[in-house]
């Protein structure tokens, strides 16, 4: 199995890392047959994401789809995350190898969850 | 960018002695054999050579080692080649619960096919104990297979103990049981002696050795029958066809020669490396686990888990500070498939996920070591810092009564 240079750099230099004391939505969600589970909070000012942080734990997937999504959500209008996709977070990271797409999925399901809660 | 090496269970780099020794066969020495004529001749007296070599490496008879082209084959040529030769006497194998994926694979493979597999389990040292193996044995039983040291937490199994059951028993008029061991990882880790196991079969793999991959052994006692898995050649005193690999037979043969004459050099050596890799990382990373037997495994395997992370992200990004291991858990299709090794000590999934070998090798260093202990602890806490489950577990320490 082979991962993008950008993918790795998400692994070695996370960004975004953390939990905002300040959220206006947040949102845990897990995938119940591996375990990896990912945590969004996001601060949001007149319909722009002013700040967004993520923790994450499980395969090397999650943890980078977990940070390029935290990092891509920053500045973003609140319609524009809410439309994006698997796809989008898969090429943010590089690309992910045919098998480890759950981790966007759980990337955008996480997302929609904190949405959800504006 | 400065880059170690700490994955020499998985493969050795090979020795510049031995591929030296195995060039010339390559190139001018380039005779089969099976041929009559001088470069066959030639062939054959290398060939004979490193036998001999290999023979001498495990206290053998050079005619009872068979040349193949490696653990996984040799692996298949034991439990098959002996499943299908005593089919008519029993269809009982007994394993453990922690063997190679090709013995695995292999068992799996007889279970479709019709025969009983019993797996012993091991317990939290990562070791078979012997009572369970004794009573295991029925009268159908043909095999007794247990790996002599484990490829991923190192433990080693009480094989000669296993060996004096089966020599017990055989005397006593179960004649059709044999006793296989996969010594791939043992083999330049320990000393392997066939007479001090009792075991009729033993595989042994050249790349774990500083020898180059594709070539392997299976040591067959004198005497023991099993059904050839690669017919259609003489070679091997017909128990394994195929012209032989001449040149990585010659490196095998080498390797097996300088891992006989440096083995206590080497022990000593990776020892004193991995105990002081294993003090270091207990003084520097918080919340770890140390997997298997600290005492009874090899000299230079070190399993440890650590908890709140994953083994694959600290994997990777170990990788790019160019520390390289391994780890035996994968996630793949989103179900999760932590270590079989280390949920077989009884450890949790969260453990089984996070673990890591270190396997040292013979040419590890000091300031290698040293480096290795700079880049873990911020490869731990770069990948904690991003857990949930540790800042969880920090949340409530520091709710906690002191």
């Amino acid at each position: 199995m082979s991962y993008s240079e950008t993918f790795k750099d998400y692994l070695a230099n996370p960004r975004n890392a953390g939990e905002l004391s300040d959220a206006d939505a947040a949102a845990e969600q897990s995938n119940p047959v591996c375990g990896d589970r990912l945590k969004l909070s996001l601060r949001v000012r007149g319909g722009r994401i002013e700040s967004a942080r993520f923790l994450a734990y499980g395969c090397p997937p999650t943890l980078a789809c977990g940070s390029a999504l935290a990092e891509m959500l920053e500045g973003m209008n609140v319609a524009d995350a809410s439309r994006l996709t698997r796809q989008d977070i898969t090429r943010a990271v590089g690309g992910l190898p045919a098998r480890k797409g759950h981790a966007a999925a759980l990337a955008v399901e996480t997302l929609r969850t904190a949405l959800s809660k504006l | 960018m400065r880059r170690v090496y700490l994955d020499h269970s998985a493969t050795t780099p090979v020795d510049r002695r031995v591929a030296e020794a195995m060039l010339p066969f390559l190139t001018e020495k380039f005779g089969n054999p099976s041929s009559v004529h001088f470069y066959g001749q030639e062939a054959r007296a290398a060939v004979d050579r490193a036998r001999r070599e290999v023979a001498a490496l495990i206290n053998a008879r050079p005619n009872e080692v068979v040349f193949l082209s490696g653990g996984t084959e040799a692996n298949n040529l034991a439990v098959r080649g002996v499943a299908e030769q005593n089919a008519g006497r029993g269809r009982h194998v007994i394993t453990s619960s922690i063997e190679h994926s090709s013995v695995r694979g292999i068992c799996e493979a007889l279970e479709r096919r019709g025969w009983e597999i019993t797996r012993l389990p091991v317990y939290d040292n990562g070791i078979v104990r012997v009572e369970d193996v004794r009573a295991a044995i029925r009268p159908d039983t043909v095999l007794v297979t247990v790996m002599l040291a484990n490829n991923e937490v190192g433990t080693i199994q009480p094989v000669a103990e296993i060996g004096s059951i089966v020599r017990e028993r055989r005397a006593e008029g179960h004649k059709h049981l044999l006793l296989h061991t996969d010594a791939v990882q043992a083999l330049g880790g320990m000393k392997v002696e066939v007479e001090t196991l009792g075991c009729d079969l033993l595989s042994m793999s050249a790349h774990k050795l500083y020898a180059p991959k594709g070539v392997g052994a299976l040591y067959v006692r004198r005497g023991t029958r099993l059904t050839p898995q690669n017919v259609g050649g003489h070679q091997e005193r017909e128990r394994r066809g195929g012209t032989e690999a001449v040149a990585f037979i010659v490196a095998f043969g080498e390797a097996a020669r300088l891992a006989r004459l440096e083995l206590d050099e080497r022990i000593t050596h990776v020892k004193r490396l991995r105990d002081a890799f294993e003090s270091g990382v207990e003084q520097r990373v918080s919340d770890i686990v140390f997997n298997g037997d600290r005492e009874r495994r090899l000299p230079n395997v070190s399993n440890i888990s650590f908890r709140f992370i994953e083994g694959e992200g600290l994997l990777i990004n170990l990788d790019m500070q160019g520390v390289a291991v391994s780890t035996g858990s994968a996630c793949s299709s989103g179900s999760l498939e932590p270590s079989p090794v280390i949920r077989a000590l009884g450890r949790d999934d969260g453990l089984a996920r996070g673990s890591i070998r270190f396997s040292l090798g013979k040419d590890t260093t000091d300031e290698e070591i040293a480096f290795v202990l700079e880049v873990l602890p911020r490869a731990v806490e770069t990948l904690r810092r991003l857990s949930p489950l540790y800042q969880k577990a920090q949340a409530e320490r520091a709710c906690a009564p002191a």
